[in-house]
């Protein structure tokens, strides 16, 4: 709207500027005609002399002048255009007139204005809707004046039909311009309003309502686009958010259960012991509880990328073996042969905490599912820019409709008893770190688990013994 | 034995409180760091508990106030956040600790008395630890139980130091995992139970007198 009236109003600036401009170029035209007309005739009445011919000559002299300026647009003679023609002197002489017949309100209005010589102005006289453009010049011997005074109906006429064009074009261009802004923003409105519509009716339980689109590329379509993307972005979060809490209320539900159930019976018991016993459980409970949401936090963070990562030289191979070492006598406490091989060095730029990990939930994964008496291999090397830890068992391997989602959290097979975050704790740790783990049953039986960091650069540029970075036992 | 403790979050703040109380500590306790730096500018505390999530001020933020004004006992820092912070890290490189709630009050009194024991300069390095009949040369890595040597591996010769070194005090899992193996996990699996486990049989089996005990729920213990 706004921009219609800035419109209207630079259109009707820009039409009188131009008819200001027309109307001055006729009315100069007119006025040197006036001052030119008027010198010639001052010279004939200077050189005439003042005898009963000087008025007729004098008239016939301004009869003439007055049939120069018949002249219209179109080179017809306009029969509205008047000369007059007056030349006043002492109270004594009798003016002499040549020009339309009410004489006195001419001569009145000449009496009684005051024309400078030479330069023409508009003066009005009783009887005529226009005002004349007049010149006056002094004769000089005598105290008497001509006068030739000009009315061009024909240009007035002219002007005043060009206003009248330049308005109703004006009109026409400012209710058109109106219109189509109207209709336009109506339309956008309209589709505007359809995705407010949207968005008021979509509703966390209900995700599944879309913008429409429509066909047309321009702002709005646009506007719709982004927003069904970020509905579906929405949806996506609130999903992933259901799904996880649905397992934390089920996960966490019942440890809170069993911590609150002991310690209800703790503090029923008279005997102090059996319930130290069971304060001590609980207490054990809890340390669980407050891991897993640790990890699930953290197996989150991964999957969303914003997992921070305080990264350090590692050298895989030796914290491999230094996890091994630490997790060997529990292997074998269940009769489980570990074979470790991982001499070469394969130096990463890893978050070490996360790193040691990533390795003790695979070796727990190990102690748990490959059964007892099952042989474990765990492998590090550096090759192909990648540190790669593959860990082949001969136990069980997994249940094949598990498989594709392992990594996963709280996806657990039925013998577990953690909360299904182990395995994805490793993936989202090695993805954090720009690596990848896989899962697959191997042919021969059992499982095997591949997990692949990058290398640093210092490693790709120079196979290099990283003992520097090793450290102590 | 005087602490200062700083923790806005008013139950543990009283927990704390309590139970440093209960093991011998005089404790004093806020919950502002303006009121903290003031209390702790007396220069009266040998150790101080600071929770890094202040009202007022970053806990970071009081302990280098306290520094520049040449407090400088021993500080341990309370946090949080899950990932250690890289600043925190270089401070405890300067000789303090910290650790991530939530944490057991055994780890928390543990980790005080070994800060105030490297605060107090003039220990000389043993080379022989004695814990009743139980006996271990440092230097010639041989322990021995009633004169009987006992065949050790290294990760358990290493383990059974720690728990001299500590006798009498009870140390947890995450102690363990640290100071033995240099692994920070925070783990609630029986790893470590594993290990004293084996290391038990070794040194207690013969024994009528047991000297590795496990604290349910904390830690273990080794004593007399």
């Amino acid at each position: 709207m706004r921009s219609t009236a800035v419109f209207a109003a630079a259109s009707a600036a820009v039409f009188l500027v131009m008819y200001i401009m027309v109307a001055r170029t006729i009315r100069e035209r007119g006025d040197s005609w006036l001052v030119g007309e008027s010198e010639t005739l001052r010279q004939v009445a200077l050189n005439t002399p003042r005898d009963a011919f000087y008025e007729r000559i004098v008239e016939e002299v301004a009869e003439l002048a007055s049939q120069e300026v018949s002249w219209d647009s179109g080179g017809q003679h306009v029969e509205g255009n008047t000369v007059f023609f007056a030349q006043i002197g002492n109270p004594s002489d009798p003016p002499v007139w040549v020009g339309p017949h009410d004489s006195s309100h001419f001569l009145d209005a000449l009496r009684h204005s005051n024309i400078p010589q030479r330069s023409p102005v508009s003066l009005r006289v009783d009887g005529w809707g226009e005002p004349f453009r007049v010149v006056a010049l002094d004769m000089s011997p005598g105290k008497s004046r001509v006068y030739l005074g000009l009315l061009d109906l024909g240009a007035a006429h002219l002007l005043r039909q060009l206003l009248a064009r330049f308005f109703l074009g004006w009109m026409f261009m400012v209710a058109f311009g109106f219109l189509v802004t109207l209709l336009g923003l109506r339309r956008m409105l309209k589709r505007v309003d359809a995705i407010t519509g949207a968005a008021a009716s979509i509703r966390t339980d209900d995700l599944g309502t879309r913008v429409p689109v429509g066909h047309q590329q321009d702002e709005v379509a646009r506007l719709a686009r982004t927003f069904n993307n970020m509905l579906d972005r929405i949806s996506a979060s609130v999903n992933q958010l259901r799904t996880l809490t649905d397992s934390v209320a089920h996960d966490l539900k019942s440890p809170i259960t069993s911590v609150r159930g002991s310690l209800e019976i703790a503090l029923s018991l008279d005997d102090r012991e059996q319930s130290s016993e069971l304060v001590a459980k609980a207490i054990d409970h809890l340390d669980r509880l407050s891991e897993a949401i640790t990890t699930s936090l953290d197996v989150a963070e991964g999957e969303g990328g914003a997992l921070r990562l305080r990264r350090e030289p590692v050298d895989l191979s030796n914290l491999v073996q230094r996890v091994a070492d630490l997790y060997a006598p529990a292997f074998s406490d269940r009769h489980q042969r570990l074979n470790i091989s991982a001499t070469d060095p394969a130096l990463i730029a890893a978050d070490l905490s996360l790193c040691t990990r990533m390795l003790s939930n695979l070796m727990e994964n190990e102690l748990r599912y490959a059964g007892t008496g099952a042989w474990i291999s765990i492998e590090a090397h550096a090759q192909d820019g990648h540190a790669t830890i593959t860990v082949i068992d001969n136990g069980p391997g997994f249940a094949e409709d598990m498989l594709p989602r392992v990594f996963q959290r709280f996806v657990k097979g039925p013998a577990s008893e953690g909360h299904g975050l182990g395995l994805a704790f490793v993936s989202a740790v090695a993805v954090a770190h720009g690596g990848r783990a896989a899962a697959r049953n191997r042919p021969e039986g059992g499982a095997q688990i591949i997990v692949e960091l990058p290398l640093s650069t210092l490693q790709a540029e120079q196979r290099q013994p990283a003992e520097i970075f090793v450290a102590s036992p | 034995m005087r602490l200062l403790v700083v923790e806005d979050d008013k139950m543990i703040r009283e927990f704390l409180t309590r139970a440093l109380a209960e093991s011998g500590f005089r404790v004093d306790a806020c919950a502002h760091g303006s009121e903290a730096e003031a209390m702790a500018l007396e220069g009266v505390h040998d150790a101080l508990v600071v929770d890094l999530t202040l009202p007022d001020m970053d806990g970071l933020e009081l302990i280098q106030r306290l520094r520049a004004q040449g407090v400088a006992s021993p500080v341990l820092i309370l946090s949080a956040r899950r990932s250690v912070d890289e600043r925190v890290l270089g401070l405890e490189r300067g000789g303090d600790d910290y650790m991530t709630k939530p944490f057991a009050v055994a780890e928390l009194q543990a980790r005080l008395r070994a800060l105030l024991r490297r605060s107090t300069p003039g220990q000389s390095e043993t080379t022989r630890l004695h814990v009743a009949d139980l006996e271990i040369d440092l230097i010639r890595r041989e322990a021995r139980r009633g004169g009987l040597e006992l065949q050790l591996t290294q990760q358990e010769f290493a383990l059974l130091e720690y728990l001299c070194r500590n006798a009498g005090r009870v140390v947890t899992r995450a102690m363990v995992l640290d100071h033995v193996w240099k692994m920070r996990i925070d783990t609630s699996t029986n790893i470590v139970d594993v290990h004293i486990h084996r290391l038990r049989s070794k040194v207690d089996r013969e024994s009528e007198r047991p000297l590795i005990r496990t604290i349910r729920g904390v830690g273990y213990l080794l004593q007399d």
